[in-house]
């Protein structure tokens, strides 16, 4: 008989070890990964299909790279796509040459499947429209933390913004008494500061408005490839006002970034995402949070600092767009060889 | 109730049919002068009786009750907690010349997980989206009321607030205080209960107060026992003979704003929140420094207009075949959403907001005079005694 008692694990989780020798600055591994991109540069999001040829994407105006937006990969759903952000230098150098067992940086990867629209539940009230559910679960091993396994109170809130900006942009009424269930998987997240940071003033989850715009754009992807009927694809897009040196904080303003990664600035200040439609101009979802008062424009820009803000998360929602069209075309390219 | 809790972000489908919903957009969206139904101004809150300090057993509470009937109840408590120095960061160990600086940041500047609310609206359980969201609407903006910086205090006095509220709650290097907010909806939520649930939690933290700290620096923390010494979480204006704008640091509070038409209209009561064509949930705060508002987040809620049932114009009507054609069904372009729609019929929004729209209703709400200020001073005006 052999012994059938479970083991435990950790309770508190365990943690790779951090040399002191690490810690020197100018090694490498213990550094800040730093931005290498200009401020209004998007990270790279881009199809992952080797019958295309690359440089369709590398004359646009986003030089983008091979990461990953695809759909149709999960056959039982009736949309699906996966979503893959491109690394930051740091973490690509780091994974090819590795100095320390923490990773500097993560890039997000997530999964999105639509299932629907199917008849509701019988006893569900009647609705003259499509009834959107929407799941959003980290992976536990999604974050450096932990997750559980029952949704916790961020998770639940970025399904509510990802529940707002679909409807929007689903023509709902064309689909009464039927409910779409659009569930996402986290598998890597961004992280909300760099490892190495103790948490400061303006520490707040910046990770998970990066998530949010992946969300949202992973969605529209499968939604479209779901064959639902939109006004058009709604693409997520953020920036932030990020306050970058650690000398003089004070003196300089924060600066405008798209897109910005958390881990590769000191301090972020304040950072919004929207869910954008550019065909009708429209934002179906905003989220802006932080102090956008003190933000450095160019001179002569006369926009307050949140405005400034909003025009520069749509600005990297168009990029994005660009990337999603290109993955709707080439999922509605693979219906037609099935068919 | 499941229909409910999916439409959840929109906090309830309005029971209306389509022509009363085209009725009130018609009269809400009139060009400059809305008529709402129940006779506000478009910047009017709804009346409303608050009180403050209600509850002997917590720190700081207080209750506001609207016309309507909704009532809700706020509780803050406070305890004291030890500092649990982050291990996995670098700050204390990594750079040896400066420690001074860095050494545990947190334990300066505080963190924002100090702060927890719940809130419990009857209906809901407490994992729905509804309170959810909302909690960490509320929470988003309390602990993100930074003044300046990194807790950078210029005068030794000015330290006091300089994390904004986060930066209140620290004691010293190792204790620090946890506020549990609690926020209780005594009755069916009416009307979106944000404006209701946010002012009463504005309220109960202006009249917060924590015992007065007798031990001094690193020491494990003692207080005096004498409650009348008690210092407010947020200290009060009248209380001190000099005006120290740079310590003028107020809970932020959030306002529901919906736009109709080309209209932006505040506070709306149900029926008003469910023809809204957009709804936004903008916090603000006083900004110590400029002496103006200062916005802290911008939160789009889901429309429940976009869950109403259409209406059917009288020419694509089955029923109706054969009529002769009223003149008036026409189908004309919606300047504002860019909608094909015959007036007076109605059809649930599509789509989402312009940018403009955006920028109208948050200059609506920030400016010198605007409405904003009127509800900040009305509730600094609400005794706390």
């Amino acid at each position: 008989m052999n012994d059938r008692r479970r083991v435990n694990g950790p309770p508190g989780g365990t943690r790779p070890p951090v040399y002191a020798s690490l810690l020197e600055t100018g090694t490498g591994a213990g550094d800040r990964s730093q931005r290498q991109r200009q401020p209004a540069e998007l990270r790279k999001i881009c199809m992952h299909d080797d019958n295309l040829s690359a440089p369709a994407y590398q004359t646009n105006l986003w030089h983008f790279r091979t990461s990953v937006l695809k759909t149709g990969l999960i056959p039982s759903a009736s949309g699906s796509s996966y979503l893959e952000f491109e690394p930051s230098a740091s973490l690509t150098a780091a994974r090819a040459n590795p100095k320390s067992l923490i990773p500097p940086s993560s890039a997000l990867k997530l999964a999105c499947t639509v299932h629907g629209p199917k008849p509701l539940p019988r006893s569900a009230a009647f609705s003259p429209n499509l009834v959107l559910t929407t799941h959003v679960k980290y992976a536990p091993f999604a974050a450096r933390k932990r997750k559980g396994h029952v949704r916790d109170s961020s998770e639940r809130d970025l399904g509510v913004h990802l529940e707002t900006a679909l409807r929007g942009a689903i023509i709902a009424e064309r689909w009464p008494k039927s409910g779409l269930d659009i569930t996402i998987t986290i598998l890597e997240a961004e992280d909300d500061r760099w490892w190495g940071d103790a948490p400061d003033s303006h520490d707040a989850s910046w990770g998970m408005m990066n998530v949010l715009a992946g969300c949202i754009s992973a969605a529209s992807a499968a939604i479209a490839d779901a064959h639902i009927d939109c006004l058009d694809l709604v693409a997520g897009g953020v920036a932030a006002l990020v306050s970058n040196d650690s000398t003089n904080s004070s003196s300089s303003a924060p600066r405008l970034m798209l897109d910005a990664d958390p881990a590769e600035h000191r301090s972020i200040v304040s950072a919004c995402v929207v869910a954008y439609m550019p065909a009708r101009d429209e934002i179906t979802e905003l989220w802006l949070k932080g102090d956008s008062s003190k933000a450095s424009l160019a001179a002569g820009d006369q926009r307050t600092g949140h405005e400034a803000l909003i025009d520069g998360a749509v600005d990297a929602a168009r990029g994005a767009y660009t990337v999603l069209a290109e993955a709707v075309r080439e999922s509605l390219q693979r219906a037609f060889d099935q068919s | 109730m499941s229909n409910q809790r999916q439409a959840s972000s929109a906090s309830q489908t309005p029971h209306l049919s389509p022509a009363e919903l085209s009725y009130l957009y018609t009269s809400l969206s009139l060009p400059r002068a809305p008529i709402r139904p129940d006779g506000r101004s478009p910047t009017q809150f709804r009346p409303l009786s608050a009180e403050s300090n209600i509850l002997p057993g917590t720190n700081g509470s207080a209750r506001i009750g609207f016309a309507d009937g909704t009532q809700a109840i706020v509780g803050v408590k406070a305890e004291v907690e030890r500092t649990n120095l982050a291990t996995d960061t670098l700050a204390s160990q990594s750079d040896v010349n400066d420690s001074e600086e860095h050494q545990g940041s947190a334990a300066v500047s505080g963190h924002g997980s100090w702060v927890q609310m719940s809130i419990e609206i009857p209906g809901f359980r407490d994992d729905d989206a509804l309170p959810v969201f909302l909690s960490e609407m509320m929470r988003e903006s309390l602990v993100g009321s930074v003044t300046e910086g990194s807790g950078k205090a210029d005068a030794a006095d000015a330290a006091e607030m300089a994390g904004g509220l986060k930066g209140r709650l620290v004691i010293n290097k190792r204790w620090h205080w946890r506020l549990y907010i609690d926020v209780l909806l005594l009755s069916q939520p009416l009307s979106y209960p944000l404006p209701l649930l946010s002012l009463t939690t504005h309220l109960a933290l202006l009249s917060t107060k924590l015992p007065k700290l007798k031990s001094q620096g690193e020491e494990d923390p003692f207080f005096d026992d004498d409650w009348a010494v008690a210092e407010y979480l947020y200290p009060r204006i009248s209380s001190q003979k000099t005006k120290l704008p740079s310590q003028y640091v107020r809970p932020p509070v959030t306002l529901l704003v919906i736009s109709v038409g080309e209209n932006v209209i505040f506070d709306p009561n149900r029926e008003e929140i469910a023809v809204a064509d957009a709804v936004l949930a903008i916090s603000l705060t006083r900004d110590s420094e400029a002496g103006s508002l200062k916005l802290l987040s911008i939160r789009t809620i889901d429309p429940p207009s976009r869950l109403t049932q259409p209406a059917v114009p009288n020419s694509e009507n089955v029923n109706m075949l054969g009529a002769p054609a009223p003149t008036e069904d026409i189908a004309v372009l919606n300047p504002v959403t860019g909608e094909e729609e015959v007036p007076g019929v109605w059809r649930p929004r599509r789509g989402g907001i312009k940018r403009s729209v955006i920028a109208n209703m948050v200059q609506t709400v920030l400016k010198k005079g605007g409405v904003g200020e009127d509800v900040l001073e009305g509730l600094e005006g609400v005794e706390v005694e």
